[in-house]
């Protein structure tokens, strides 16, 4: 028998829960939605690719209502050509999701009395090994708002828009029939006078429908500027609630981080009690709300920062060079151009591919008072692995046949207490609603009411 | 009462790196920091040494321990700004920067901030190493033990007018850019509360071994960083630009020196005895601060 078995829960559960009310891109736009749809911002989720000048962000698009309605207003710093925006393949944010969620890790103990017990002595679950992987004319238009470019991909019809006052903008947008949220114009004014553009997105029903998708696909842009932020300001026009922001963050040196808020990682690498396997979501969305609390509600979480190589253990495998491609990466070779030019040499002496990209997951969870400026980010050099992991230890039930067994059974519920305090003081939980959960052992009459008594005192 | 005010400094960025490690969520091994410390009072020492052989008539005009307060503070400095995941990286940002004191010299002070000339050399030379702006956060109460313990420190070195100029003339600046834009004023005020900035305006420019002699002169100069920080952030998008600003503007501290004449900061002489007479000799000849 192996000494332990390691399953991965996949973090999808965890990330299905803040989908649940989710419409898009609450982080660096507002809908401007043409029917008088009651739209509301939850959750949404954001890749961005930087190195040097460069950035690719593709916005994952989980609008829920109906697509006419679409249509959004995102700042961006530099006129975009039709080049620089594609539409992205949807499962691309759900790969780097995956990839990347929080993940609940179970082993199971293994019989105290089996003779095989002393070489495979229950390893404590290993934390993440830092640093092992090193491994169209421009058209003017009155209101100082100038169409810089009109072009449309895939089912999107993108305008570029640059202005000189908030107020015309704003009349712009309504005067073209985009419903423009209460409260917007002043926000406009910071981007204009900044000298930032206007990404302006509705779908195009035409294409939309000739392409028979289900759903919208995410929306990838591509420039070049040294600003490497991600503008939350505007999407908190339409919504009062606190938002969540996934960014995946890929960069080719290291972790990335925030400058102008704290990063700060998620509580990891804890001893929970079994029953939160049937209700990790549960479980991540509690944990994350206290920890927020507890930070002061204005930091941004680290929830995973790893070598895209690698990871252990996987909840997903890592993406290959085509995917990573897809969600943006431009800094890889072209595996192509290696096939065209192999190097020489037997196979097993070609140095081992190196992805090198490196993923920050932060989760950000954000209101108007608490973050008042646009999240503003720089790469590092920082190649310290991190993940967001619970550890279940399956405890050994069966009747002890030796005196050992005997010990390991009367430390179990000291185990399950301690358990059941990480979690209480994770969550927030009631203390007494989690024990209740805990695994209900007959302990021997010998043994049970000391250590009853033990526990009970807690 | 503690004389030097170098002790209050110590006590200090002790107590912020004590804070930082305990309450914040630094990446920050403990291994680098004590080779941030050993690395700054070794070289210390081979550099008074070597000073005390090329100079016969060299003779320290504090005591031994004295002239180690001040490396031990570049080196809580480093420690308390600079990040890396390799102690060799922060060993040769603690022998630059204690060198820097020794080699980079005009008119008997040395050019550079030492803990700035360390932070800013491994950021150019080595790519393994980076600052990390908001590390700190912006919780009030750190605002408050900054100002509180700052103020301390600089009332007892009498360079607290660095420290207000440069606070006062990059907060006018980003109060105009908040106007024109028009955002509102939380913005400005969370930008003026990251702890790192604080962190640097009273403990890293007010470095009176290093800052103009004259009060004019150090109010047009820290009003200059101000100007450049302002224009390195919002221009060119760089967050560690106040670092930056202080290493460009530094040099220009011999020449500010030039046109405002007066005496010479010492460490031991408190800002409440009268201020020393022309006449009085220069009190060290070794850099003793940070």
């Amino acid at each position: 028998m192996k000494a332990l078995r390691t399953f991965v829960l996949t973090g999808l559960l965890v990330m299905a829960s803040f989908a649940v009310a989710a419409k898009a891109w609450a982080f660096c736009g507002f809908y401007v939605a043409k029917a008088d749809a009651k739209l509301y911002n939850q959750a949404s989720q954001v890749a961005i690719a930087h190195h040097d000048k460069r950035t690719v962000i593709t916005m994952a698009n989980d609008f829920q209502g109906d697509v006419k309605d679409f249509a959004v207003v995102v700042p961006v710093p530099v006129v975009l050509k039709k080049e620089q925006v594609r539409v992205a393949e949807a499962k691309i944010i759900d790969r780097l999701d995956a990839f990347s969620a929080p993940r609940l890790v179970e082993y199971f103990d293994e019989d105290p009395c089996d003779p095989a017990y002393d070489r495979n002595v229950m390893p404590a679950p290993t934390s993440p090994s830092a640093g092992a992987a090193r491994e169209s004319s421009p058209r003017r238009s009155n209101m100082g708002v100038t169409v810089e470019a009109k072009f449309t991909v895939g089912e999107y019809d993108i305008l570029i828009l640059s202005a000189k006052e908030s107020d015309g903008l704003e009349t712009w947008l309504i005067q073209n029939g985009y419903k423009i949220p209460r409260g917007a114009r002043d926000l406009l004014r910071p981007y204009i006078r900044q000298n930032l553009k206007f990404f302006v997105a509705k779908v195009n029903l035409k294409e939309f429908d000739k392409a028979g998708f289900a759903n919208l696909r995410p929306l990838q842009i591509s420039y070049e500027s040294p600003r490497f932020m991600l503008p939350i300001r505007l999407g908190m026009v339409n919504a009062k609630a606190a938002q969540d922001l996934i960014v995946y963050l890929l960069t080719p040196n290291g972790q990335a981080e925030v400058t102008n808020y704290r990063t700060v990682k998620v509580p990891s690498n804890t001893e929970i009690p079994t029953f939160v396997k049937a209700e990790f979501s549960d479980f991540y969305k509690s944990m994350f709300q206290t920890s927020y609390t507890r930070e002061g509600r204005n930091v941004a979480f680290l929830e995973y920062a790893w070598n895209m190589a690698n990871c252990d253990p996987c909840s997903a495998d890592p993406l290959n060079p085509e995917e990573l491609k897809q969600a943006g990466v431009f800094w890889l070779p072209d595996p192509q151009a290696d096939a065209i030019s192999p190097q020489p040499g037997p196979v097993f002496r070609r140095r081992p591919v190196r992805s090198g990209v490196f993923i920050t997951r932060l989760h950000v969870r954000y209101t108007r008072d608490k973050f008042p400026e646009d999240l503003v980010f720089q790469e590092t050099n920082n190649q310290e692995q991190f993940q967001g992991r619970y550890v279940m230890r399956h405890p050994f039930l069966e009747k002890p046949t030796c005196a050992r067994g005997e010990n390991y059974r009367r430390s179990l519920p000291r185990r399950f207490e301690q358990e059941a305090q990480t979690l209480a003081r994770l969550t927030n939980w009631n203390i007494q609603d989690i024990r209740k959960k805990l695994p209900q052992m007959e302990l021997s009459r010998r043994s049970w009411w000391p250590s009853w008594l033990g526990w009970g005192d807690y | 009462m503690i004389q030097d005010a170098r002790l209050y400094q110590i006590l200090f960025l002790a107590l912020f790196l004590a804070l930082g490690i305990g309450t914040r969520d630094w990446t920050l091994h403990p291994e680098v920091v004590l080779v941030a410390i050993a690395t700054c009072l070794l070289t210390q020492a081979v550099a008074l040494h070597w000073l005390a052989k090329i100079t016969p008539q060299f003779a320290l005009s504090e005591s031994v321990w004295i002239t180690y307060r001040s490396p031990l503070i570049t080196a809580l400095g480093l420690s308390l700004l600079l990040r890396t995941e390799h102690p060799g990286i922060m060993a040769i940002a603690a022998v630059a920067a204690i060198a820097s004191k020794f080699l980079l010299r005009i008119h008997q002070k040395h050019v550079f901030n030492p803990a700035n000339f360390g932070i800013v050399t491994v950021l150019l030379l080595t790519g393994q190493s980076w600052v990390s702006p908001g590390q700190w956060g912006e919780e009030s109460w750190y605002v408050l033990l900054f100002l509180g313990a700052g103020g301390l420190v600089l009332g007892k070195v009498g360079r607290w007018d660095t420290s207000v100029a440069f606070l006062g003339s990059y907060a006018l600046l980003e109060a105009a850019r908040n106007l024109y834009l028009g955002w509102t004023w939380d913005v400005w005020l969370h930008r003026l509360t990251s702890g790192s900035l604080l962190l640097f305006a009273l403990f890293m420019i007010t470095d009176p071994r290093t800052i103009p002699n004259a009060r004019g002169a150090r109010i047009f100069w820290a009003g200059a960083i101000a100007l450049l920080t302002f224009i390195l952030r919002n221009s060119f998008f760089l967050s560690t630009g106040v670092f930056w600003a202080l290493f460009v503007l530094a040099p220009l501290t011999p020449l500010l020196d030039y046109l405002w004449q007066a005496p010479r900061f010492s460490w031991l002489i408190t800002p409440a005895e009268p201020k020393p007479s022309p006449h009085l000799p220069s009190v060290s000849l070794v850099p003793t601060n940070d």
